[in-house]
C-alpha cells in the first residue's frame, strides 16, 4: 500500500487548480489520479474559446486552458497518474485504483474529489419512442468530432439549450451538417446569452422555448422526432401542437449531473438536489478528510469558477492534513424562496463563508439574502438573476444552531 | 451461396440455440439461421430475466413441466455455461382474503406441477426477506431466481457453435420449400438444404409455420415495457417482488438484476407490430405508479433507461392464451419441428425445450452421438480477470481487455449492442456518455472497419456518418 | 427599433437600438459604455472568432484543434472554414503553432490550440 499526503481525483480544471494551489501552500506530497490517458478533463474537447477570462484575464480555448494548468503541474513536479481510475474508496481514505498496472491501493491523508460531471441521458429523461442509433448527448457528439474526427450525423435536431448543445449547434453547422432547431422545455434558455447569439442567431438556427421532443422515430437509425409545445408551468405537452422534424441525429443537452459513483461508494452523503456531495463551508463532505469541488460538487457555468472553488477546497485540505481545520458545528444552510440549491449545505459557524446558489427563475432587480433567524448574515443586490448563472454571495459567520436560509427577494 | 445441412434451426434466440446445442451432441450438421445481427436482440434479451418456479401455469401444461425442469437444472447450467444466475427466491405479495386464496391455490398448483420450495409467509417474515416491501403476507418461492439473459443466451449459442453448429446471423428466412424430402430454405442471398427444419423463430414463428404449410395458428404479441433503475437501488431489493398472479400474466413486478440494477415491469399491451420496441410516455408513469404499490423506492430520478419486449402468445379463437405448442405434423411435414407460442417461461424452459425437440428428431432420424462433446463455456472475462485494468466503461468497471475480447466473440458480432450485451459496457448510469466513442474506436481498430461501417445493432443502425476530415480538403 | 440582450457581462442589459432620420445609431438601455461599444460593433461590423480542427499527417491523433488569433468579420466565417477544411499539417504540432497565417487576408492567423505528437513506428 502506498501512503500519500493529498490525493486529487480528476485532472480537469478543478483537480489541476487544486494541485497547483496545494503546491503553492507548501504541500509536497500531492498525487493526481486521472482516468483518461491525458490530463485536462473535459477541456480537451471544448475547443471553442471563452475560457480563462477569470483566471487568466483573456479568452482562450479549452485545450489551451488545460495546457496552461498542465504546464504548471509539470513545472512544479506534481505527480499526475493518467489512465488511473479510482474504483473504490474504503474506510480511512484508502483508494483502490485501476490502471494498466492492475489494481493498486493508496492511502491518502486527504482526498479532493474533482472528477466532474456526466450528462443526463435519453434514459434519464425518458423520451418516449423507438430506440434507434443516432441519439447522442452533446458531450459525446463533441468528443466524436473534436477528439476523434468523426461526424455523428448530417441533419441534427438539438433538445435542450445547455451551453454544450448550443456550441455543438454551431460546430455541426460549421462542419457542414444541418441543424434544424433547438428545443428547450423551460421558458428560458439554459445556456449563456453569448452562446444564443453566437451559436444560434448567427446561423439562423431557431430556438423554441417551451417545446420538447415527445417521440423519437426510426427503427435502426433515427429518422425524425415529434416535437410538442409544453405548458410553461406543468411542462406537460399540449395536445394538437405536435410537429414532425426529420433528422438523422438527435443531440441532447438536457443537463449535467455531478458524477459521484465513487463518493457514494465511500459512504459520502449526496445532496438530492445538486447530485453532489453535501459539504460544509470548507468543501468537506460528510466523511472527514474527503473534500469535493468543481462540477463533481455542483455544476458550474465556467471552468474558471470550478478552478477557483477547487483552490478553496485545496486550502482547507491543506489545513486538514495538518490538523488545523476548524470543523465542528453543523448549522444547516437551506435554499429558501426563489433558490433552487445552495453550496455549502451546512456550516460550522466558525467564520465567514461563501454561498453559491442558483435562482429558480429569471428575475430583474432582486436581492439575495442570507439570513439566520432574525439576523441577516449577508446580502447582495443583482440587476438580473437567471437560473443558468450561478450566484455567489459572501456571508458573515453564523452562530448558534438555527438553520440558515438563503432566499431571493 | 448454397449450403447443405442435416438440420436447419430457424431462430437463434435462447430456444433455437438450446435446440441446436442439444442436437450438437450428435454428428448431425446443424445450421442456425438468425434474422438479427445477434442472438439476443428480441425476446431472449428483452424480458424480466427471472427464472420461474413453475407454479403459475396450468396443471399438465408443457409450460409447467418444462419450466419446472428448467428451474431445477439452472444451477448446473450456470456452472457449465458460465453465466450469472442467483437462486434468490421471490415473493408474491397479497393483502386481501381473496389474494390469500389465490396464492394458496397457486401453491397447490405449483406442487401439482412438480415445483418445490413454495410456502405462505406472514408479514413479519416477508419484511425480513424484503425490508421495504408493501404487503401483508406473501407466497415465497425459494427456488425462483434471476439470471443474465444476455450471457445465458449468448453462452448457449457460443457453446453450440463450439460444438460445430454453424451460425448465420442477419439471415432472415424468406421462403421454405420441400422437394424430394429435402427442405430448401432461402435466407438472405443464401440457400440452405436440410432434411430437418426446426421453427424456433419466436416472434416470427407463425410466419415460418405458415411457410412450412402448418397454418391456422393465431399468435398475438404481448408487449411489456420496463424501467431500469440505477444500481444504488439493487441492494434494497434482495429478490423479485410480484403481485398476485393469474395463470396468464404475472403482473408488474420489481426485479433485481444479477448486476445490481432493478427493473420495473412489464405491463402487457397487445400489439400487432412485432418489431416496435418504443416505450410510450404514459406507460413509463403507469409502471412507476403501479410498482410503487409493491415497493416504495421507485423514483423518476433513478431511471437510467427504459426498454420493452414482446411475447408471442398463441391464442384460441376466443383469444384465450394457450400452452407452448411443440409438434411434428406428420400430415403436413414429417421432418419439421414446429414451435408456436414460446413465450414466458421460455427463458427458464429453453434447455428442456431443446432436449424435447432433440428427442423428437432423434426418434425419427438416427444421428449418432459425437465422441467428444464439450458442454462447458468459460465465464465471461471480467474486471478481476484482466491483467491490464485500463477502464473503458467507468460506470460498470469494464476494461479495454474485456472489450477487445468481446469484439472477437465466436459468433462474429461486432455491433455496439453486441459488445454491450457481452461486457455490460454502456449499461451503466451514464448510458455510454463517456465510453461510446472509445468502444467505437476499438471496433474500428480490431475489425479494420471504417467509422461509417460500424453499426449499433441492425444493418441500418449506423452510428457515424464518417470522418469529419479526410485530408486532401474534404 | 430592435432589441438586444447585451452579452458583455452577466448583467444582460436589454439594449434598444434605433436609427435616427440622419442614419445615426441611437442606443438605449445599456448600463455602461462597453455595452454601447459592443452593440455598435455588433450592428455595424459584427466580428466573431471560430474554433475548428485541422487534419494532422503522421500524428498520434488524426486532428488538431485550432482557433483564430483574433476575431474576423462574421461574413468571413464560412470562407475561413473552407480554408481550415483544406489545410493540413504534419506532426508534431505544438499548441500555438500558426497553421494558416493571415487567413484570407483577415489579419487573423489560424493557430493550433493543442499539441499532437508524431506517431511512433
Amino acid at each position: 500500500m502506498e501512503n500519500r499526503g493529498i490525493v486529487i481525483i480528476g485532472a480537469g480544471p478543478a483537480g489541476l487548480a487544486a494541485a497547483i494551489r496545494l503546491d503553492e501552500l507548501g504541500v509536497r506530497d500531492i498525487l493526481i489520479l486521472e482516468r483518461e490517458n491525458s490530463g485536462g478533463g473535459i477541456l480537451r474537447q471544448c475547443i471553442h474559446d471563452g475560457f480563462g477570462l477569470e483566471r487568466y484575464g483573456e479568452s482562450i480555448s479549452g485545450p489551451e486552458y488545460a495546457s496552461r494548468l498542465l504546464e504548471e503541474i509539470g513545472k512544479r513536479g506534481i505527480e499526475c497518474r493518467t489512465g488511473s481510475s479510482v474504483i473504490d474508496i474504503g474506510r480511512d481514505r484508502v483508494l483502490t485504483v485501476a490502471s494498466a498496472r492492475g489494481t493498486e491501493i493508496i492511502k491518502a491523508g486527504a482526498i479532493i474529489a474533482a472528477a466532474g460531471c456526466r450528462e443526463r441521458s435519453r434514459g434519464a429523461i425518458m423520451i418516449p419512442g423507438e430506440r434507434p442509433a443516432g441519439v447522442y448527448t452533446a458531450g459525446t457528439a463533441q468528443a466524436y468530432m473534436n477528439l476523434y474526427n468523426r461526424m455523428p450525423g448530417r441533419k441534427a435536431v438539438i433538445l435542450g439549450s445547455g451551453d454544450i448543445g448550443l456550441i455543438m449547434a454551431r460546430r455541426l453547422t460549421l462542419e457542414g451538417a444541418e441543424v434544424s432547431a433547438v428545443f428547450e422545455l423551460q421558458d428560458h434558455p439554459n445556456g449563456l446569452e453569448r452562446n444564443i447569439v453566437q451559436c444560434l442567431d448567427d446561423y439562423s438556427i431557431p430556438l423554441y422555448l417551451n417545446h420538447t421532443v415527445t417521440e423519437i422515430h426510426g427503427k435502426e437509425r433515427i429518422e425524425g422526432v415529434t416535437v410538442s409545445e409544453v405548458d410553461s408551468i406543468t411542462h406537460k405537452p399540449k395536445a394538437g401542437t405536435e410537429k414532425y422534424y426529420p433528422c438523422d441525429t438527435l443531440i441532447l443537452s438536457v443537463g449535467l449531473i455531478p458524477d459521484n459513483t465513487i463518493l457514494e461508494r465511500a459512504g459520502v452523503i449526496i445532496d438530492p438536489v445538486t447530485g453532489g456531495a453535501s459539504v460544509d463551508e470548507h468543501y468537506m463532505t460528510s466523511v472527514p478528510g474527503i473534500f469535493s469541488a468543481g462540477n463533481m460538487l455542483h455544476v458550474h457555468d465556467l471552468a474558471d469558477y470550478a478552478s477557483a472553488e477547487a483552490e478553496a477546497a485545496a486550502e482547507n485540505a491543506a489545513l486538514y492534513i495538518e490538523g488545523k481545520l476548524d470543523t465542528g458545528g453543523n448549522i444547516r444552510v437551506a435554499a429558501a424562496n426563489g433558490v433552487s440549491h445552495v453550496v455549502p449545505m451546512r456550516v460550522s459557524g466558525n467564520g465567514p463563508f461563501t454561498v453559491s446558489l442558483r435562482a429558480c427563475r429569471r428575475e430583474r432587480n432582486r436581492k439575495v439574502e442570507i439570513r439566520q433567524g432574525e439576523k441577516v448574515l449577508g446580502w447582495h443586490f443583482f440587476p438580473l438573476v437567471i437560473p443558468s448563472q450561478m450566484i455567489t454571495v459572501h456571508s458573515d459567520a453564523a452562530s448558534g444552531s438555527e438553520d440558515i436560509e438563503v432566499s431571493i427577494i | 451461396m448454397r449450403y447443405r445441412f442435416d438440420i436447419v434451426v430457424i431462430g437463434g434466440g435462447v430456444v433455437g440455440s438450446s435446440i441446436a446445442r442439444e442436437l450438437s451432441r450428435t454428428n448431425a450438421a446443424i445450421a442456425v439461421l438468425e434474422k438479427n445481427s445477434d442472438v439476443v436482440d428480441e425476446t431472449s434479451g428483452r424480458n424480466s430475466a427471472v427464472v420461474h418456479g413453475g407454479f403459475a401455469y396450468d396443471r399438465g401444461s408443457l409450460k409447467a413441466k418444462l419450466c419446472v425442469e428448467g428451474n431445477r437444472m439452472m444451477g448446473d447450467l450456470s456452472e457449465d455455461l458460465g453465466f450469472p444466475f442467483i437462486r434468490c427466491g421471490k415473493v408474491l405479495v397479497g393483502n386481501t382474503d381473496e389474494d390469500m386464496r389465490t396464492l394458496e391455490n397457486t401453491i397447490r398448483q405449483g406442487y401439482d406441477n412438480g415445483a418445490s420450495g413454495l410456502s405462505m409467509i406472514d408479514g413479519k417474515r416477508l419484511h425480513e426477506l424484503v425490508p421495504a416491501v408493501i404487503g401483508s403476507f406473501a407466497m415465497f418461492s425459494e427456488n425462483s431466481g434471476i439470471l443474465d439473459p444476455f450471457l445465458y443466451t449468448i453462452h448457449i449459442a457460443e457453446n453450440a457453435h463450439e460444438n460445430g453448429v454453424s451460425y448465420f446471423l442477419s439471415h432472415k428466412v424468406v421462403s421454405i420449400e420441400r422437394r424430394n424430402g429435402i427442405h430448401i430454405v432461402t435466407a438472405g442471398d443464401d440457400v440452405f438444404e436440410a432434411e430437418w427444419v426446426v421453427n424456433a423463430a419466436g416472434l416470427g414463428a407463425k410466419t415460418i409455420s405458415d411457410m412450412l404449410g402448418i397454418t391456422g395458428y393465431k399468435v398475438i404479441g404481448s408487449k411489456g415495457n420496463y424501467l431500469v433503475l440505477d444500481k444504488t437501488l439493487g441492494p434494497l431489493l434482495p429478490m423479485p417482488v410480484y403481485p398476485v398472479p393469474s395463470n396468464t400474466y404475472m403482473g408488474i413486478h420489481v426485479t433485481p438484476t444479477v448486476d445490481g440494477n432493478v427493473t420495473v415491469g412489464p405491463d402487457a399491451v397487445n400489439t400487432d407490430d412485432f418489431s416496435y420496441y418504443g416505450v410510450p410516455g404514459d406507460r413509463m408513469e403507469y409502471l412507476r405508479e403501479s410498482a410503487s404499490t409493491l415497493w416504495p423506492h421507485i423514483s423518476r430520478k433513478d431511471v437510467i433507461r427504459t426498454f420493452s419486449g414482446i411475447l408471442p402468445k398463441w391464442v384460441d379463437d376466443k383469444g384465450r392464451i394457450q400452452d407452448f405448442r411443440i409438434e411434428i405434423r406428420d400430415d403436413i411435414d414429417d421432418r419439421a419441428v414446429n414451435l408456436i407460442g414460446i413465450e414466458s417461461p421460455g427463458l427458464t424452459a429453453a434447455v428442456p425445450i431443446g432436449r424435447m425437440v432433440s428427442e423428437m428428431i432423434l426418434e425419427r432420424t438416427a444421428f449418432h452421438s459425437k465422441d467428444v462433446w464439450n458442454g462447458h463455456h468459460d465465464k465471461p472475462m471480467r474486471f478481476d480477470d484482466a491483467a491490464d485494468k485500463t477502464l473503458v466503461c467507468s460506470c460498470e468497471n469494464v476494461t479495454e481487455e474485456e472489450i477487445v475480447r468481446a469484439i472477437h466473440n465466436p459468433l462474429g458480432v461486432h455491433t455496439l449492442s453486441g459488445i454491450k450485451y457481452r461486457t455490460r459496457a454502456m449499461m451503466g448510469r451514464c448510458q455510454a456518455g463517456f465510453c461510446h466513442m472509445k468502444i467505437e474506436k476499438l471496433i474500428e481498430r480490431e475489425c479494420g472497419l471504417r467509422a461509417e461501417d460500424i453499426r449499433y445493432m441492425g444493418p441500418d443502425s449506423w452510428i457515424l456518418s464518417g470522418k469529419m476530415r479526410n485530408g486532401n480538403g474534404k | 427599433m430592435k432589441r438586444y440582450t447585451c452579452i458583455v457581462c452577466p448583467k444582460s442589459c436589454e439594449i434598444e437600438v434605433s436609427w435616427s432620420s440622419a442614419g445615426d445609431l441611437e442606443v438605449n438601455g445599456n448600463g455602461c459604455q462597453r455595452g454601447r461599444e459592443w452593440i455598435t460593433n455588433e450592428i455595424r461590423d459584427p466580428k466573431r472568432t471560430i474554433a475548428s480542427s485541422v487534419i494532422v499527417e503522421g500524428g498520434e491523433r488524426e486532428i488538431v484543434s485550432v482557433r483564430l488569433s483574433s476575431p474576423i468579420p462574421r461574413a468571413m466565417i464560412f470562407p475561413v472554414m473552407d480554408e481550415i477544411r483544406k489545410a493540413s499539417v504534419s506532426a508534431p504540432v505544438t499548441a500555438g503553432d500558426v497553421i494558416i497565417e493571415n487567413v484570407l487576408s483577415t489579419g487573423a492567423d489560424v493557430i493550433a490550440t493543442s499539441s499532437v505528437l508524431a506517431k511512433e513506428d
